[in-house]
């Protein structure tokens, strides 16, 4: 199984490509649902160009939008995005048009 | 470049993770926890566990200021 490609491996080759990354659901809309009173701004989704990573898939990213729930969007230069609650990452970045 | 692992071989690659908190160490920055809950300073210090030590700190809950600190330590597990 050579030509078998590790999820780290598939990473590894977005590097210097945008990137799609969604936030685990349960700091995302479940969250959100609890605190709905306090209206805390919760992160759902980043789109950037990927500069690098490490182990715990701690990210750091390029021009990136920031989407919350709320559907609200953020652009933010530069960012290191802790690993922690990442639940997928998408090479190529979002659909054209969601940005 | 084969796996991450060898790339955070080399410490002083400001593109990954530790290099990039190198790089910024001193420079004004916005801190988002798991929470929303927002903090901006000036970045002192980092370490491996990503605790970081702000000055002249800002705490901002849902976009509005809500306390000034001097000094903060935030623990790396809030995200």
């Amino acid at each position: 199984m050579a030509s078998q490609l590790l999820p780290l491996e598939l990473i590894d080759r977005c590097v210097g490509s945008r990137i799609w990354v969604i936030m685990k659901g349960d700091k995302g809309m479940h969250h959100a649902h609890m605190l709905e009173q306090t209206s805390i701004d919760l992160i759902a989704e980043f789109s950037g160009t990927l500069l690098g990573f490490d182990d715990f898939v701690n990210m750091v990213l390029e021009d990136v939008t920031e989407h919350d729930y709320s559907g609200a969007q953020t652009k933010l230069p530069k960012i290191l995005l802790n690993g922690n609650n990442i639940c997928m990452l998408i090479p190529g970045g979002m659909p054209d048009g969601d940005e | 470049m084969s796996a991450p692992a060898a790339a955070s071989n080399g410490a002083a690659d400001a593109r990954d993770p530790s290099g990039f908190l190198s790089e910024i160490i001193g420079a004004p920055v916005t801190v988002k926890l798991n929470s929303g809950v927002v903090y901006k300073g000036e970045l002192q210090s980092v370490d491996g566990y990503m605790n970081i030590a702000l000055e002249q700190t800002k705490e901002y809950v849902d976009g509005k200021m809500r306390r000034n600190y001097g000094d903060a330590f935030v623990r790396g597990n809030n995200g």
